[in-house]
C-alpha cells in the first residue's frame, strides 16, 4: 500500500514537474497542426506546381453590398482589432478605456459591429503579430509601421488584398477615400500585379526631427543660440568646460549631446546637412532602404564629426552599450544632457512625464529645453527630411479575417472627422480646454482619459497629427497641444522642423525582392556601422567605417541597390528625377 | 534457478509486470513528453527544404530550389552565418576550456574543507548566481564594468589606473563573457561532482593516509578517478553542444559594438529567422546545428570507449 501511494505521489510531481517544463519545450517554428495526410506527396506536389498567387479575397463569396442598409449589418459581427500596448507608467488600460468605449459604442451603433481590441506591445510588435499570425489568432484589423513585414506575410499568402474590396465597398467607405485619398490608399498599389496590401495611414503632421538645447545652460554662460554647425560645436565645448557651473557636484555626469545606438536618428540634422543639396530622387530613392541614409555617400564625414566630438568627450559615453533609451531619458529628466536630437516634440511628450516638465521639478523653473537650428548644408540651407503623407502606419487584414467589410467599415468610422476629433481631443473639460481664440489646449488627464500615446495615435491608426476634424482648428491649435507646454515653444518647434524641409516622394515601382526579410539584419548592421566609426580613435575612423558600410553591402544591403537602380531603369529609364 | 527454463521465463514475466507495473506508469509520462515535445516537431524539419508560407499546412508547401537544398546553400554563402558559426565555435570551446575545469576544480576545493557549516554557506552562495536570468546578470556587468561610469573602472581610474574597455572591446567583451559564463555557473555545476565524490569509498582515504599519502597525492589518486566516469559523461554532452548553446547569454551580451564577435547561431536564428521571418533558412540552419551536434556527440562517445571508459551508451 505505502507503495501504492509512493509512486502515485511519485507520478503527480512528474505531471506538476512536466507542465512547468512544457513552457520551454520547443513546440516546432510551424504553426499549424500536422495537417490530415489524406493526399499524397504526389498530389501536394502537384498543387505546389500549379500554385499561383491567388488572390484570397477574391476566391471568398465577397459580401453582397446589399448586407448592410443604411450603413449597418442586419445581425451583430464581431472583429478584433491591434491596438499597440505601450506599457506606459500610470497609462490607461490599451484595450479598455474611455477612446476604446467611444469606438465600441459608435461602430456597434453605426454599423452594428462588435469591436474588441487586442493589445500587441508597442516595441516587439513585429514579433508579437507573426506569432498572432503563425498561430492564427492575428487580429482582424493589424497594424504595423513596417511594410516589409505586411509584404512578407503576402508573399506566403497570409494577407487579404484589399483592392478590390476597397473599389467594390467605395460608396459605403466615404471618409476612409475621403480622409485618405488615392494617394494613400494606392501607395503600396502594386504597378503590376495591382494588388493593394495595406493602406498607409495619413499623417496630418510632416514635422519629423529636431535638435534640442537647455535655454538656461545658454543663459547662463551668456551664450547665444547656434546658428551654425560650428557655433554648436562651439556650444558643446562651453558646456564640457563649464560642467561645474552647470551641474555643481554632478559635474561629472555632464553629456554635452546625447545620442542613442539609433545614430541615424538622433544625429539626423546634422547627417542631413552633410547630404548634397542637389540630390537627384534617383539617388535618394537607391540610398533610401532605411531612412537612416547610411549609404550615402556623404554620411561618412558627417560620421566623422561626430567621431570628433565623441573622441574630445562631447557626447554621451559607451552610448551604445545600453539596451534601450531608459537610461538616456533618466538623464534627460535629471538635467545632465545639453543638447540632443529627436523627434521634434520629443521634449513636450506625455504631460506630466515630459521632459520639460520634469526639468522644471529637478532642476528649477527655467529649466527647458528649446528647439534650435544651427546645422547648414553647402548651399547654405537648414534641410531636414520631413515626412510624407504616408510612412506610418499601415492597416492590414490577415487571411484570418471572416469580416472584411467589418473591417473596412472600422477603418471608416476611425476615419470621420468627429471621431478623429474626439478620439484626439476627448471630453472637454477632461482632456482639454477651449480657449476664447477657439484653440484647443490639451490639458492632463487622469483614469481612463489619459491617452497612452502622443496625440493618441494608438486609437487613430488612420491619422497621425493633431488634426481635431478640422484643418484650420488643427493649425489654431497646434501650439496648445501639450499640457503644461509653453505653446511659444511648441510652436518655434514645429517652425523649425518645418524650416528647409524635403519632402520624400513615393516611387512605387513593386516589390524588391532583395528586401525581403532583410530588415533587422541590416538596421542591424546600420547602427553598428554608426556605434563603432563614432566610438572608434579618430586614427581607425576610415577604416572602420569602410569594413562596416563593406559589412553592411554585403549582407543584403548591394543587393537592394542593385535591384532598386534596375528597378529604376525599368520604370523610368535614363532620368534622375521623378517624372 | 532450478526450474526449466521456459515455464520461469513465462512465469517471471507476468509476476514481474504485476509487481512493477506502477514503475512502468511512471515510465509512461516522460516518454509521452518526450513524443509530443521533442519528436513530433521532427515533422517541421521539412521546412528547411520547403518553401515556407505562414497559412498553409507543412504538407502542402512547395519543395524549395536545387533539390530543397536552396537555404543550406543560402546560409552558407552568406557572411553572417558565416560569422555566427565561428563565433559559436569559438565561445563554445573556450567555454569547455575554462568553464568545463572550474566546477571540477571548485568541488574538490569543497570536499577538502573540514568545517561543515562553512563548507554550506559556500556552497549556497555559489548557487546563487544560477537563478539569475543572464538579463540581470547583464545589468550587473553594466554597473559594474562600463568604462567610466562601471564601479570596477571608477576603482581602476581612482587607483591611477586606465579604464578597460570589458564590455566594448571584441577582445575583452569575449573574455567578460566567459568569465560570467563561469561566474554563473561553477557552484551549481559542482554539485553534481560532490554527488559523486561522497560515493566514493572512503576506505581508499584511509588506506592512502596509512601509506602516507597526503592531501594532494589524495585528490590525485583517489577522487579524481573515483569521478572521472561523472567527467567523461559530462564532457560528452558538453561536446554534443558544440555548436548549440544557450540564446538568452550572448543575446543579454551582445551590443552593436562586438557584434562582430558575438553574433552567435541562436541569435542569428531569432533575428534572421523570427524576426525577419526567413523560417525555411533558419531551420535550415538548425537543423545543420543538430546533426553537428550529434556527429560530435557520437565522437566523443567513440572516443571515451576506445580509452576505457564507458561512455554514455
Amino acid at each position: 500500500m505505502k507503495k501504492k501511494i509512493l509512486s502515485l505521489l511519485l507520478a503527480s510531481a512528474m505531471v506538476v514537474s512536466m507542465a512547468a517544463c512544457g513552457e520551454s519545450g520547443n513546440s516546432g517554428t510551424a504553426p499549424e497542426q500536422p495537417a490530415e495526410q489524406t493526399e499524397t506527396k504526389e498530389e501536394a506536389k502537384e498543387e505546389a506546381k500549379e500554385e499561383t498567387k491567388e488572390e484570397p479575397a477574391a476566391e471568398e463569396p465577397a459580401a453582397e453590398p446589399s448586407e448592410l442598409t443604411d450603413g449597418k449589418f442586419a445581425e451583430t459581427r464581431k472583429i478584433t482589432v491591434e491596438v499597440y500596448d505601450r506599457g506606459n507608467d500610470g497609462g490607461s488600460d490599451p484595450e479598455n478605456n474611455m477612446y476604446t468605449e467611444y469606438i465600441k459604442k459608435g461602430m456597434l451603433e453605426q454599423h452594428n459591429v462588435e469591436v474588441t481590441f487586442k493589445k500587441v506591445p508597442r516595441w516587439t510588435e513585429v514579433d508579437d503579430i507573426n506569432n498572432l499570425l503563425a498561430g492564427g489568432e492575428a487580429p482582424d484589423v493589424c497594424v504595423t509601421y513596417s511594410y516589409p513585414t505586411i509584404l512578407t506575410y503576402a508573399d506566403m499568402g497570409g494577407v487579404i488584398d484589399l483592392a478590390p474590396l476597397l473599389d467594390q465597398y467605395k460608396s459605403e467607405l466615404p471618409n476612409l477615400w475621403a480622409w485618405l485619398g488615392d494617394e494613400n490608399i494606392y501607395w503600396d498599389k502594386d504597378p503590376k500585379t495591382g494588388t493593394v496590401w495595406a493602406v498607409e495611414g495619413r499623417r496630418f503632421e510632416q514635422q519629423r526631427i529636431v535638435t534640442f538645447v537647455r535655454q538656461d545652460w545658454l543663459d547662463k554662460l551668456g551664450l547665444q543660440a547656434p546658428t551654425t554647425t560650428q557655433e554648436f560645436e562651439d556650444m558643446l565645448v562651453a558646456f564640457r568646460d563649464n560642467a561645474d557651473t552647470l551641474l555643481g557636484k554632478d559635474a561629472k555626469k555632464m553629456v554635452p549631446f546625447s545620442i542613442s545606438k539609433d545614430v541615424g536618428w538622433r544625429a539626423a540634422n546634422i547627417i542631413t546637412s552633410f547630404m548634397d543639396p542637389s540630390i537627384s530622387d534617383k539617388d535618394y530613392y537607391i540610398n533610401g532602404f532605411d531612412d537612416r541614409m547610411v549609404t550615402e555617400p556623404q554620411t561618412k564625414e558627417a560620421v566623422r564629426l561626430l567621431n570628433k566630438w565623441y573622441n574630445d568627450g562631447l557626447m554621451r559615453k559607451n552610448f551604445s552599450l545600453a539596451p534601450d533609451d531608459t537610461e538616456e531619458d533618466d538623464m534627460i529628466k535629471a538635467g545632465y544632457v545639453g543638447a540632443f536630437q529627436h523627434n521634434w516634440d520629443m521634449p513636450f511628450r506625455n504631460g506630466e512625464d515630459s521632459y520639460n516638465a520634469n526639468l522644471a521639478r529637478n532642476v528649477g523653473p527655467d529649466a527647458k529645453f528649446v528647439a534650435i537650428d544651427p546645422f547648414t548644408n553647402s548651399a547654405g540651407k537648414h534641410a531636414k527630411w520631413l515626412y510624407s503623407t504616408a510612412g506610418d502606419r499601415k492597416s492590414f487584414f490577415p487571411i484570418t479575417n471572416q469580416e472584411p467589410l467589418a473591417s473596412l467599415l472600422y477603418l471608416d468610422f476611425i476615419s470621420q472627422p468627429d471621431v478623429i476629433k474626439y478620439l484626439q481631443i476627448g471630453d472637454e473639460g477632461v482632456t482639454h480646454e477651449v480657449l476664447d481664440s477657439g484653440a484647443i489646449q490639451i490639458k492632463a488627464a487622469e483614469g481612463d482619459a489619459i491617452q497612452n500615446s502622443g496625440k493618441n495615435i494608438d486609437m487613430t491608426i488612420t491619422c497621425n497629427g493633431a488634426y481635431y476634424g478640422d484643418k484650420d482648428l488643427a493649425a489654431l491649435s497646434l501650439s496648445y497641444g501639450y499640457a503644461g507646454i509653453d505653446p511659444e515653444l511648441v510652436d518655434n518647434a514645429s517652425k523649425i522642423a518645418m524650416t528647409d524641409g524635403l519632402t520624400p516622394k513615393n516611387v512605387n515601382v513593386g516589390t524588391i525582392e532583395a528586401e525581403a526579410g532583410v530588415g533587422d539584419t541590416l538596421s542591424a548592421k546600420r547602427d553598428q556601422a554608426y556605434d563603432l566609426s563614432v566610438e572608434c580613435a579618430a586614427a581607425d575612423f576610415d577604416k572602420v567605417w569602410d569594413d562596416a558600410i563593406a559589412d553592411y553591402l554585403s549582407s543584403g544591403g548591394q543587393a537592394i541597390i542593385d535591384e532598386r537602380t534596375e528597378k529604376w531603369a525599368e520604370y523610368f529609364g535614363d532620368s534622375d528625377m521623378l517624372p | 534457478m532450478s526450474k526449466p527454463m521456459p515455464a520461469k521465463k513465462k512465469v517471471k514475466f507476468g509476476v514481474y509486470m504485476k509487481r512493477y507495473w506502477q514503475l512502468y506508469a511512471m515510465l509512461a509520462l516522460p516518454l509521452i513528453y518526450l513524443f509530443v515535445f521533442k519528436y513530433l516537431p521532427m515533422v517541421y524539419v521539412q521546412i528547411a527544404f520547403k518553401k515556407y508560407s505562414i497559412v498553409k499546412s507543412i504538407w502542402q508547401l512547395p519543395l524549395a530550389k536545387n533539390h530543397g537544398f536552396e537555404y543550406f546553400i543560402k546560409a552558407f554563402g552568406n557572411n553572417d552565418f558565416r560569422y555566427a558559426l565561428r563565433n559559436t565555435l569559438t565561445l563554445n570551446l573556450l567555454d569547455l576550456l575554462f568553464g568545463f575545469p572550474a566546477p571540477i576544480i571548485f568541488a574538490l576545493i569543497l570536499n577538502e574543507l573540514c568545517f561543515q557549516r562553512y563548507k554550506k554557506v559556500v556552497q549556497t552562495i555559489t548557487y546563487m548566481p544560477h537563478f539569475l536570468s543572464w538579463v540581470i546578470i547583464y545589468s550587473l556587468a553594466l554597473q559594474l564594468l562600463t568604462p567610466e561610469t562601471g564601479f570596477i573602472n571608477m576603482l581602476i581610474e581612482n587607483l591611477g589606473g586606465t579604464s578597460i574597455p570589458f564590455l566594448n572591446d571584441p577582445a575583452h567583451w569575449i573574455g567578460s563573457y566567459i568569465a560570467f559564463g563561469i561566474w554563473q555557473n561553477f557552484g551549481w555545476g559542482s554539485i553534481i561532482y560532490l554527488a559523486a565524490i561522497s560515493g566514493i569509498n572512503p576506505e581508499l582515504y584511509e588506506a592512502a593516509a596509512v601509506d602516507g599519502a597526503g592531501r594532494f597525492r589524495k585528490m590525485w589518486h583517489i577522487t579524481l578517478p573515483g569521478i572521472r566516469p561523472t567527467i567523461v559523461v559530462l564532457l560528452i554532452m558538453n561536446l554534443g553542444n558544440i555548436l548549440g548553446g544557450g540564446f538568452d547569454r550572448p543575446f543579454a551580451f551582445q551590443n552593436n559594438l562586438v557584434m562582430k564577435v558575438a553574433d552567435v547561431i541562436a541569435t542569428y536564428v531569432y533575428r534572421v529567422g523570427i524576426k525577419g521571418l526567413q523560417f525555411s533558412l533558419t531551420t535550415a540552419v538548425g537543423l545543420f546545428q543538430s546533426v553537428v551536434g550529434v556527429v560530435f556527440l557520437l565522437m566523443a562517445n567513440w572516443l571515451s570507449r576506445k580509452l576505457g571508459d564507458r561512455g554514455i551508451w
